[in-house]
């Protein structure tokens, strides 16, 4: 065997693995529009009836969506002015105790989320805030942080600390120093953070299966419960929708960074 | 002393110090310490997590489905890896949108997808059967199959993004100068770039296997309750039948494991290394 025909060969193994990542998901758009009223493809032509069930008020999906969105949307704001505050006080005062933070704060990327939902299942139960808004706010506010913390920090990391300098021998008050020269200089950093802790709570399942019921329902819960209870086409719709969504914003991300990429590039 | 300055930065760090404190170390807390306190108490409740049969059944199939979808998946994972980094930039880009799609995708939607396809009236068995290839449906989900396909489908992305990270960090020289000096392709692979990717494979598979051995929802849709998974049984535990005292000795148990493996990262040199973190 040449080099060459190896060399074919390994890439068309990487390509085959490639679509077995890619591919599968896809089929939720075939089965979308399908004209069955059970899950299957479409066989005499295709019908969006099961889009048009979405919005049906018996079928109650629009309330779950206006949940999600109501609870990602209070997340990013909250978790991106925290993590931020935060982020900005570690970068100025190193210790034991920014640090013993950070480490508390990152540990929901690693421990396995079902035991974090064991234990505030409780914690919320004692304060009668399972199943509430709010209860579903503190929870996804906890496990954005990670998220957050991380796209303002490496922001903060570019940040040359002698504006700062600057700032304060000039006599600027520590909130002016915070308002008027860091905050600006991370707004990159805050949108990023702000974004993935929004995408984090829209998202989070484990946890929010533990802590809502019937009040206060979110996307993802919606979702749960009706592949567990029945799985109908209009699940295919909404899967549609979410997954076109993504692959919306990341192939327009994609080609967005491609030509930044190539206008930055020597003449 | 502090000056003015850097007690505002102090102040600013309180917030998220509370909240985590509160809203997360302490719920943790609390189930380590319902599991000593709860039910007939410390001894009784640990002790039921090695002669429970039920137990025994779970985490031997948590075990077994943990152990083979890290497996998979590091190979899987590698081989994209190890290719993404000889494409030229065009297909790179496309390979890692084929990456990041799935990676970005809710779970559900996933889990959904792979039931669709693998149920017996599902996309896959449908085909097969129409074109003849088999008479009865393969029983492909519901099961430790279609849990570890599902499993293995949800981890690839997360490697194959911690092992290309780590792969780009090679120095290219190294394989320069090993075909430079006749080494064939085998070689240059087996003696060249796999020693120096171990510590990127080490740390990625036991972020795997920590993220399967506490999954639920994939193991929970695709196992259809009958592939019982640890996080399931704890959400049952707690669920239906209330026992606090056996879920919370097993979470606990998950985390002494979980914070032993994540130990092995963090201790061992090379894996330090792989972090960049210190020198030596």
């Amino acid at each position: 065997m040449s080099a060459r025909t190896r060399h074919r060969l390994m890439m068309a193994v990487v390509w085959a693995f490639l679509l077995f990542l890619f591919l599968p998901v896809l089929v939720v758009i075939p089965v979308s529009v399908t004209d069955k009223t059970y899950l299957s493809l479409p066989a005499d032509g295709i019908s969006f009836a099961h889009y048009a069930s979405l919005v049906d008020p018996a079928r109650d999906w629009v309330p779950s969506f206006r949940n999600s969105v109501l609870a990602a949307f209070a997340t990013a704001i909250i978790a991106t002015a925290i993590a931020a505050a935060f982020a900005v006080g570690a970068w100025i005062r190193a210790g034991w105790w920014p640090s013993s933070v950070r480490l508390l704060m990152l540990s929901p990327l690693i421990v396995p989320p079902i035991i974090y939902a064991v234990g505030v299942v409780r914690v919320l139960s004692k304060m009668s805030m399972l199943d509430t808004f709010w209860g579903v706010l503190v929870v996804h506010v906890v496990l954005s942080l990670p998220m957050a913390f991380l796209a303002i920090a490496a922001s903060l990391s570019n940040l040359d600390n002698r504006m700062v300098t600057a700032a304060r021998s000039l006599g600027a008050r520590p909130m002016t120093i915070f308002g008027r020269v860091i905050l600006p200089n991370i707004a990159p950093g805050l949108a990023a953070g702000a974004f993935l802790a929004f995408i984090t709570s829209w998202d989070e399942i484990t946890v929010t299966l533990f802590i809502t019921a019937r009040h206060f329902v979110t996307l993802p819960r919606r979702i749960y419960t009706s592949i567990t209870d029945s799985i109908d086409p209009a699940l295919a719709a909404i899967a549609s929708v979410l997954l076109i969504a993504t692959m919306a914003v990341l192939i327009a991300q994609s080609l967005f960074s491609g030509r930044h990429k190539r206008a930055g590039s020597p003449k | 002393m502090s000056s003015r300055f850097e007690r505002f930065a102090l102040y600013l760090t309180v917030p998220a110090g509370l909240l985590v404190i509160l809203l997360y170390a302490l719920p943790i807390l609390q189930v380590l310490a319902l599991s000593v306190t709860e039910g007939s108490g410390a001894l009784a409740n640990y002790e039921r997590l090695f002669t429970s049969r039920a137990v025994a059944r779970v985490v031997q199939t948590t075990l077994v489905v943990s152990i083979s979808t890290t497996l998979i998946t590091m190979v899987i994972a590698y081989v994209i890896a190890f290719g993404m980094i000889h494409m030229d930039h065009r297909q790179r880009k496309l390979a890692l949108l084929m990456v990041s799609i799935p990676f970005w995708v809710s779970v559900l939607v996933r889990a959904f997808a792979w039931i669709t396809i693998l149920r017996s009236q599902g996309v896959l068995n449908s085909g097969l059967m129409s074109i003849g290839a088999i008479t009865e449906p393969i029983q492909l989900v519901y099961n430790r199959v279609g849990v570890t396909i599902g499993m293995v489908h949800y981890m690839v992305p997360f490697a194959v993004l911690l092992l290309y990270a780590n792969l780009t960090d090679i120095d290219r020289r190294v394989v320069q100068a090993a075909r430079s000096l006749g080494a064939r392709p085998m070689t240059v692979f087996l003696r060249v770039w796999l020693p120096m990717s171990v510590p990127g494979i080490a740390v990625t598979t036991i972020f795997i296997l920590v993220f399967s051995l506490g999954f639920l929802i994939t193991p929970a849709l695709l196992g259809g309750g009958r592939t019982l998974m640890i996080a399931e049984y704890i959400s049952v535990q707690i669920s239906n039948t209330g026992r606090w005292d056996l879920a919370t000795a097993l979470s606990a148990a998950l985390l002494i494991a979980v914070g032993m493996l994540l130990a092995l990262v963090f201790r061992s040199p090379a894996m330090r290394a792989a972090f960049g973190g210190s020198s030596k």
